[in-house]
Parts: C-alpha cells; structure tokens; sequence
C-alpha cells in the first residue's frame, strides 16, 4: 500500500468513482476499479472512508421532523376526504 | 404510447392519497423544512403540495413512484415561491447560483480533501451536521438531501428537479466537496483533532 503522505496521481477520477459507487450509480468495471484501486492507496481509502461516513452522518442526523396529527387533520378537511 | 391514466372515482382519489401519497408525508415535511429552514412556511409548502397533488391526481398512474411525483410537485412550489420572493432586492437568484457554479471560475482546480477525517464526522452531533447543510446554497442542498437522505437514484432526481442527468451527477459532486469544506471548518474552529 501506498504510504500516508503519498499523493495519488489518480486521486480526483477514484474520488468520482467512489461517490458514484457509494450511490449505487457506479458501472461493475468502476465499482471493481476502486475496489482494487484502495485496497493499495491509503489516501484514496481514507476519501473512501470519509465519504461514507458523510453520508451516514447526514442520514442518521440530519433531522428526522414528524408531522403533527393536527397538521395532518388539516390537510384531510381541505381535501375533505 | 403509454396513455394517461382514466380519472379515479372518489374511493379510488381516497385510497390513492391516503394509502400511496400520505405514506411520504414526513419525508415531504423534511424536504420542504430543509428547503424553506422556516417552520411555519414548510407548513405552508407541504399543505401546498398536498393540495396540488390531489388536484392533479388523475395525472398520477396508481402504484407508480409516488413519492418521486409528489416530491417534484414541491420543488416546482418552492421554486415558484423562491422565485417571487427573489424579486426583493438582497434575495439571491436561483439562477445566478446556479450560473457561478457552472462556470469555469466555479468549477475550480481539484481541491484535495480537507483536513477531515471520518471519525471526526462519526463524532458530530446532529445540530453540526444539519447547520452544515442548511448553510449551503439551497441547490446544493437539495441534491444531497434528496439523494443522501431520501435515497432517490440519479434518474429519479433528474425527473424531480428537470435537469439532465449528468447535471446530477455534476451538481452533486460539487455539493459533497461544498458540505466537506464546511464540515472541515467547522470541526476545525470547534478544536476537534
């Protein structure tokens, strides 16, 4: 594996490839490439790992507001279902 | 040619709304708070959209993706809203934001990943992460809302804001970089190592 302070030369096109696959929008042949690309680059790895943690991060904790049953009560008597 | 759907007899609109579009009615609160950022107006917007989607339930082909319809149905209302209310002078234009982030001055060298590291974000609470969020333009974050938390697909998100598929792609490239600089920041003037 590459060393920490390594840059990778690739490092902005795996960081594409990652977002897409962490979307579940990568090609096999991507999603395969960056499997095998950060098993021997640490720093894209790390971006890897960011990444999904971000996106876990804002799942879990970006709010989760509940509607009122007096707010649903009022849109029922408008369509006065 | 897939032909539009007949019009729903009244059983048929009450089962519809009630058992296909109410089912999302949280999700479309969430959306239209983390559009608005003002309770009292994400009320508004969601009565709004209700409204509207049981008006045009006859374009609506019943057990199709119900949330992706409603979920446009909101964007276009805020839209139209952010629109009218832009008109006020200091209002920033969507179209304007939209604009600078396209260009090439936008666009920018590739910056490499902030001083961030996972277990810092692991550690945030939900007050950072959601202020994080709601500081960014709202285009930007629409895009991450609606595919990080909603879980829309590209092609889903595509039909909700009208814009091409690769402008997606793009758009959300450019918001996650946006949210990570600002996480960075944040972590960084908070001491967090």
């Amino acid at each position: 594996m590459m060393s920490k302070k390594a840059r990778c030369p690739d490092e902005e096109h795996c960081l594409e490839l990652v977002r897409l696959m962490l979307d579940d929008e990568a090609t096999e042949a991507d999603s395969l490439y960056v499997t095998k690309h950060i098993d021997g680059c640490y720093r894209c790895y790390d971006n890897y790992d960011l990444e999904n943690a971000i996106r876990k991060a804002v799942k879990e904790k970006a709010g989760d507001l509940k509607v009122s049953d007096e707010l649903v009560s009022e849109i029922n008597s408008k369509i006065a279902l | 040619m897939e032909q539009a759907p007949k019009g729903y007899n009244t059983l048929e609109k009450s089962d519809i709304f009630n058992n296909e579009f109410m089912v999302h009615i949280n999700a479309l609160y969430n959306f239209a708070y983390k559009l608005t950022l003002d309770e009292d107006e994400a009320k508004d917007l969601l009565q709004d959209t209700c409204m509207k989607a049981f008006r045009f339930i006859n374009s609506f082909k019943k057990g199709t993706n119900a949330k992706a319809w409603l979920f446009r149905i909101l964007k276009n209302s805020f839209i139209n809203d952010y629109r009218k209310k832009s008109k006020n002078p200091g209002m920033v234009d969507y179209q304007e934001v939209e604009t600078y982030y396209n260009s090439e001055d936008g666009e920018g060298q590739f910056q490499a990943t902030p001083d961030l590291r996972s277990e810092t974000v692991k550690g945030m609470l939900g007050d950072e992460i959601t202020n994080a969020l709601n500081s960014m333009d709202v285009d930007f974050r629409t895009v991450i809302i609606l595919c990080d938390l909603e879980g829309f697909k590209y092609d889903e998100m595509s039909k909700i804001l009208d814009i091409p598929i690769g402008t997606v792609r793009s758009r959300l490239h450019r918001a996650r970089n946006v949210l990570k600089e600002k996480l960075a920041t944040y972590a960084a003037s908070m001491g967090y190592k």
